[in-house]
């Protein structure tokens, strides 16, 4: 970049312009999210003064938070959602990684067929009322292991995998068979090793996923006790029905919760839904996106 | 009797794969050929208990005559239309800025930005549009009195909820959307802007000239896969925008089928409208897919 000579004026009027409206969109997704955090952290007294383009609170206070870590339904569903999120991705990288593993051996007998099924799961989706019912059928109504094996291979994931699995060399396969190896030692000492990073981002994804999960929750899980925190931020916030997380009436033995507006309730529950994410975020940057990013940096 | 030693030495050999796969087979018979083959209940009148009569094709004649369903078709048509036909240029055009940036801290900043919306889920993002939007304190309604114009209920605006969804989507995908493009952007040939530049092209001429056209495979190829997606029109987001006020703009096929499925319990009813989408995707997905491999020489099988 330095031996470049000096762009054109025209060039660089461009550039400006074209900073200016990045800037600008960066704001457009920053300004509404940074809104929200800032009306969970306003003092109760000054909440109405905040307006829908401020992203600083207007004083300071942890009230929101307060109140919702006293509700018993608002702390179960986070409970349900990191069991949710930390089983099913768990459950998601075993299976996806072992199927991958098979799909990927050339002498896997049958190959063709499993992946005629992988490519028919993929292009047809049988619809919500037909998985219900099996879901009633096989006894997981009600469960919260219905809402993690509902999705306990993405399909297009799994293909991802694969196409990882057969970028490593079928020699170092070879070698380890050859030694004796049977397949769970190469996959456990070979393969796994190999593909960490792989591996990783899938996890991410797959986490991300679970923990965004609301409507099988919504459909499959009746007990609000088992909701995860997606579920209840949808009745709360979207549908605006307050019953599922101040049923238990704890609300009230808050003082200042008279004064409380449910707006800045809403916005608690809305930053610690988003919370996991924006911690795991830097991660799947460096994980995900790191070919792109590194690669754009480079001159 | 040597080839029964040898599919037994193979078995040995390889019979461990099978364990490998049994849990992600288990997971498709499960939850996705049972209920394909349960799809049956589409062709008959749906009992609980008991045995269920087949009726032939008596739900599509109700599904067919009934004029919700003809709005629900124009509706995902719609927007689909807008959500790939649309919003398919402004990936491209956000790609193409970002490569323009110097700065590598102020492209990294912009990206990182950018790409977050894709990992929020749309009830997080129903809740930050419908507080942003709101007639009472939102902040688009802060930039319309700015400008001296009057407050819009936006998400109950028949008029305008189409384009909050349209809106909506665009803040949560550009980004995201732009990375296949920016991948593409990495390979182009440095000599390309070299002797572009030796030619004394300014910026726009390189972009339109170089840069663009490297980016038309990339372009076709995702244009396409998106099509094969034309039915979907994005569940998540209408369900969890959507309102009474509204409904009739941005019912889709799949808000529908919830609705006639588990909601009314209509289960052979419903479960005929998934087929009808089901149908149609397949041919849609399996043609664009065809086509994007006879363009690209590569696709997903």
């Amino acid at each position: 970049m330095g031996t470049r000579i000096r762009s054109p004026l025209g060039d660089r009027l461009l550039r400006l312009a074209i900073v200016l409206v990045l800037l600008g969109i960066s704001a457009a997704v920053l300004v509404p999210l940074l809104n929200i955090v800032a009306l969970s952290l306003s003092d109760t007294k000054r909440v109405s003064e905040l307006r829908g383009l401020d992203v600083l609170p207007k004083g300071f206070s942890l009230i929101v938070y307060k109140i919702l870590a006293a509700n018993p339904y608002f702390i179960r569903s986070i409970l349900n959602s990191v069991f949710i999120t930390l089983t099913g991705t768990t459950v998601n990288l075993i299976v996806t990684a072992m199927a991958a593993y098979a799909l990927t051996r050339p002498s896997l007998p049958g190959r063709r067929f499993f992946m005629l099924l992988v490519i028919v799961v993929m292009v047809f989706e049988p619809g919500i009322v037909p998985e219900y019912l099996v879901v009633k059928k096989i006894g997981l109504m009600g469960s919260l292991w219905s809402v993690i094996f509902y999705k306990a291979v993405n399909v297009y994931y799994l293909i991802i995998l694969m196409r990882f699995f057969e970028e490593v060399p079928p020699s170092l396969v070879e070698a380890a068979r050859v030694d004796g190896a049977g397949h769970w030692t190469v996959f456990r000492r070979v393969m796994l090793p190999l593909s960490k990073s792989a591996m990783a981002t899938l996890g991410l994804f797959y986490g991300v996923m679970h923990w965004n999960e609301y409507f099988r929750a919504s459909v499959y899980i009746t007990d609000p006790l088992k909701y995860p925190l997606q579920l209840i931020l949808r009745q709360f916030v979207v549908l605006d029905d307050t019953s599922a997380l101040i049923g238990a009436g704890t609300i009230y033995s808050y003082d200042e919760a008279a004064r409380l507006s449910y707006a800045a309730l809403k916005a608690g529950t809305i930053v610690v839904a988003i919370l996991p994410v924006l911690m795991l975020y830097p991660l799947i940057l460096r994980y995900y996106t790191r070919g792109v990013m590194e690669g754009g940096v480079k001159e | 009797m040597a080839s029964t030693a040898a599919l037994g030495a193979r078995i040995r050999r390889d019979g461990f794969l099978y364990v490998l796969l049994a849990p992600a087979l288990a997971y498709f018979i499960l939850f996705h050929i049972l209920p394909m083959a349960g799809m049956r209940i589409a062709f008959e009148d749906f009992r609980l208990f008991g045995k269920s009569a087949f009726v032939g094709l008596k739900h599509f004649r109700t599904l067919f005559s009934s004029p919700g369903f003809a709005t629900v078709i124009a509706n995902t048509l719609i927007l689909s239309t807008m959500k790939i036909v649309l919003f398919f240029p402004l990936p491209i055009v956000f790609a193409l800025m970002v490569n323009e940036v110097r700065s590598s801290v102020l492209r990294k900043f912009v990206q990182s930005v950018a790409y977050l919306p894709h990992f929020l889920s749309w009830v997080v993002i129903a809740g930050v549009w419908i507080a942003f939007l709101s007639p009472t304190a939102g902040g688009a309604n802060e930039l319309r009195r700015f400008l001296g114009l009057p407050v819009l209920d936006y998400m109950t605006s028949k008029e305008h909820i189409r384009w909050v969804l349209f809106a909506s989507e665009t803040w949560r995908s550009i980004g995201w959307d732009s990375i296949i493009y920016l991948a593409a952007l990495i390979r182009i040939s440095p000599s390309l802007y070299e002797s572009a530049d030796m030619d004394g092209a300014n910026a726009l001429q390189k972009m339109r000239f170089i840069t663009l056209p490297e980016l038309v495979p990339t372009m076709v190829t995702v244009f396409i896969l998106n099509l094969g997606f034309f039915m979907n029109a994005g569940f998540d987001q209408v369900f969890n925008m959507m309102n009474d006020s509204v409904i009739s703009r941005v019912d889709i096929l799949d808000t529908f089928v919830y609705r006639v499925g588990l909601v009314n319990m209509q289960y052979s009813l419903s479960t005929a409208a998934s087929l009808f989408k089901g149908v149609i995707g397949l041919v849609l997905i399996l043609s664009t897919h065809g086509m994007a491999k006879r363009v690209t020489g590569k696709g997903l099988w």
